[in-house]
């Protein structure tokens, strides 16, 4: 089934990395929205409802919403919270855009590192008796992850050695100076310290409106949401093949079909993928239809996906150059949107008119979501 | 008629007790989702999407613990989103599915969740955590003496005394005698609540809510595939969301932005709700109401929000004059309410579905009569976040 009012993505504000401690959380959330409202040429004013999500373990906060309400524009507006994803958010804010009731919405993330210990607070999400205890945080489970791929893939720790190298190249492009992970050695066995990057405090916003407001202010830099499909994996990790991404593979069905995608390895002009590691870069680009596994090798020795490929992937350097941790599935999606509204910056890439994000999270990609974006409207 | 109204074709709601020893949390949102399809009479395959509804982590002692409960609402490999607005957590997450129909994506939605609150140790120590932690959390606050001072200015503006608030828990107990799946069923009597403990004056235990285990679950479906499909179904046609200021000390001293001794934003969430279900006289036109009101007080302002009676504060007489009751003017929860029954997580869900089984006549012995439109409502954060429904036959 389709929208009955097709969303596109009007402003846009990535913060990927933010040093600065002389602003609190609450005044990082108000820049960033003020950002993306500037950025889409609307004020507060124009806001019809809000969206956010944020993640209370790593707030500190048992209902991180409440804080960020004022920031955001909460105050007598109609606002959720969603605390499962930061794409999440991306999803609600369309739904209520596709339903006709709303004509815009503001979609909110953010990702702290105050906590004392981010693999502590990831712990927190694991099942009590049985997981918690390993110790189990989302290193880990990506890691697990990495080591079945291994086990039935030959080549794997080549293909995701290149993917990473590929990652740096197109971060030290898109961002000047990335933070490398410090330590020394593999971080959790196979994933080594050039695969991942260090948690860093991010936020990112984004501006949603319906076609007949876009049509009303005259918005020309606009990326139309033309599908996404979202699933998730059963939360025990035993119950799956982590070698196999289906809840992708499901969401991206979902999304293609909406946006009548035949042939997804010849559709896009660029795609995002969560890259927590560059392993679930490569289970991505079999659940995305972008290469078999037997070509992973291949597709990414020959610089198919690099900047200049057949299909350039994460030009803004992944989650391998800059891991604010829950908000990188929206970043994802940002920076498509970003990417098919010329606004990209130093890696935009020229005539983007059609764009795929991958947003996953949780322990070994638990939510997998697929966003289609370009820059025509639905036919 | 419309063909794009989104109907409510199932509800499930759990037993609710303190504690729920006999089921873990996984098991306690089956039960009620395993209700809910049953009463839609539909099977796994039918759900498309799910919106799961769950409050504060904390409550569970789990992070991002709606992860565990994949399986439980048969999510795998489904569109699967969480919901937390703290206690309206429930209507945000019935609204959540509603979108996700009415946006023309989907045809059938589940919603669920569960809370085991009586098992949280105490849920006071875990909603101390939402506030500030520099200023506000070392007073400490909690959200009973968060809602007293509520109380307190409510008492100066509009002349509510603790005998009135007593007589809430006196009409929601009567009420909940009347429902078996309500958690405190006993009989109280007015003197039986002002002898009662203090709790954080003018708050007493028995005008406190109970800490209670529990799941439900909804099944919500677009009108084209409840009539392709031949199935009974009661409509949302009234959905609305607003906020007030985190900062309470805003609702205070002069000129507030909101007052915290009513509910401004509740308000205007009734206004955006009663606007698309084209409500202009509520009092008139309103038959029933399941209103999120955990503690005693905070029942007379939200029946002032939700302009079932003309003025602020008239509530209180209205009240006294029993208009409230099964058999009254406007039943206000007749199902006991929140402040008989409330697993945060589901409270403001068990709001809406109450409200659906009124407008169903499917109620049983807490049935109002005659009832065709009724409205719900939920509360979150620090009586900061509203959500509404309207709820039709």
């Amino acid at each position: 089934m389709g929208m009955r009012v097709q969303p596109g993505v009007i402003g846009c504000t990535i913060r990927p990395a933010i040093a600065s401690r002389d602003r609190s959380l609450e005044e990082m959330i108000y820049d960033t929205v003020q950002l993306a409202l500037a950025d889409a040429a609307i004020s507060i004013d124009d806001i019809d409802g809000i969206v956010v999500a944020a993640n209370d373990q790593f707030d500190g906060r048992s209902i991180s919403v409440m804080m960020a309400s004022g920031p955001v524009g909460g105050v007598d507006r109609d606002i959720m919270s969603t605390p499962s994803a930061s794409e999440h958010a991306f999803i609600l804010g369309a739904l209520r855009v596709a339903t006709g009731q709303f004509r815009t919405q503001l979609v909110v993330s953010w990702s702290p590192t105050e906590v004392s210990s981010m693999s502590e607070a990831q712990r927190l999400g694991a099942d009590p008796y049985f997981h918690r205890a390993l110790p189990l945080d989302e290193l880990s489970a990506h890691a697990l992850q990495a080591s079945a791929i291994e086990h039935v893939q030959p080549n794997a720790r080549a293909a995701a050695t290149a993917v990473a190298e590929k990652n740096r190249a197109h971060g030290r492009l898109a961002w000047p100076d990335p933070p490398l992970q410090p330590a020394a050695g593999p971080l959790r066995w196979p994933i080594m310290p050039t695969m991942t990057s260090a948690p860093v405090t991010g936020s990112v916003a984004m501006v949603l409106a319906a076609s007949d407001f876009v049509a009303e202010r005259g918005v020309r830099d606009v990326a139309w949401l033309r599908g996404m499909g979202w699933a998730t994996e059963p939360s025990f990790l035993g119950d799956r093949d982590l070698a196999t991404a289906p809840a992708l593979a499901a969401a991206a069905r979902q999304a293609y079909e909406a946006a009548g995608i035949a042939d997804a390895a010849t559709a896009f002009d660029l795609v995002e993928v969560t890259d927590a590691t560059p392993y679930a870069e490569l289970l991505a680009y079999e659940a995305l239809s972008l290469c078999p596994r037997p070509e992973w090798a291949a597709r990414t020795a020959d610089g198919s996906f690099a900047r200049g490929g057949r299909v350039p992937v994460n030009l803004s350097g992944g989650v391998l150059t800059w891991n604010p941790v829950f908000c990188t599935g929206l970043i994802r999606i940002a920076e498509v949107a970003n990417q098919i509204r010329g606004r990209a910056g130093a890696h935009q890439v020229a005539n983007a008119r059609s764009g795929l994000a991958h947003a996953g999270s949780g322990f070994a990609m638990q939510y997998q979501s697929a966003i289609v974006l370009a820059k025509e409207a639905r036919p | 008629m419309s063909s794009d109204r989104v109907g409510i074709i199932g509800i499930g709601q759990s037993e609710f007790r303190s504690h729920r020893d006999d089921a873990s949390y996984p098991e306690l949102v089956r039960e009620g989702v395993v209700r809910a399809m049953q009463d839609a009479g539909l099977d796994f395959d039918a759900i498309q999407a799910v919106v799961y509804s769950l409050s504060p982590d904390a409550m569970v002692g789990i992070g991002n613990a709606e992860r565990l409960g994949v399986d439980a609402v048969g999510a795998r490999n489904k569109p699967f989103l969480r919901i937390n607005n703290g206690g309206a957590t429930g209507i945000s997450a019935v609204a959540a599915a509603y979108y996700h129909v009415a946006s023309g994506m989907f045809d059938v939605v589940l919603t669920a969740g569960a809370d085991k609150i009586g098992e949280c140790g105490d849920s006071q120590t875990v909603l101390n955590k939402i506030w500030d932690p520099s200023y506000e959390r070392p007073l400490p606050l909690g959200t009973i003496n968060m809602l007293a001072m509520s109380a307190v200015r409510y008492m100066d503006r509009y002349g509510m005394t603790q005998e009135d608030m007593a007589r809430v828990t006196v009409k929601n107990r009567r009420h909940a005698a009347l429902n078996p799946k309500a958690h405190l069923r006993r009989i109280v009597t007015i003197d039986d609540v002002l002898e009662s403990r203090i709790i954080s004056w003018p708050i007493k235990l028995l005008d406190c809510c109970p800490q209670s285990s529990g799941g439900a679950a909804m099944v919500l479906a677009s009108e084209q595939f409840i009539r392709d499909n031949h199935l009974d179904a009661v409509w949302i046609t009234g959905v609305g969301h607003s906020a007030e200021t985190y900062w309470m000390g805003d609702r205070m001293g002069n000129n507030p932005t909101a007052e915290h001794a009513d509910a401004y934003a509740l308000g205007r969430s009734f206004e955006k709700s009663y606007r698309m279900a084209g409500i202009t006289d509520p009092e008139r036109q309103v038959h029933v109401a399941e209103l999120y009101a955990p503690f005693s007080n905070t029942e007379f302002h939200s029946i002032d929000a939700a302009r079932l009676v003309a003025h602020r504060g008239e509530s209180v007489a209205r009240l006294r004059d029993g208009e409230f009751e099964i058999g009254g003017r406007i039943p206000v929860n007749p199902s006991g309410g929140t402040l008989c029954t409330n697993a945060i997580a589901v409270t403001a869900m068990a709001r809406v579905a109450e409200v659906a089984l009124q407008v169903w006549g499917r109620a049983g012995d807490h049935q109002v009569n005659g009832a065709r439109l009724g409205i719900a409502s939920g509360n979150g954060g620090d009586h900061q976040i509203f959500g509404t429904m309207v709820i039709e036959a």
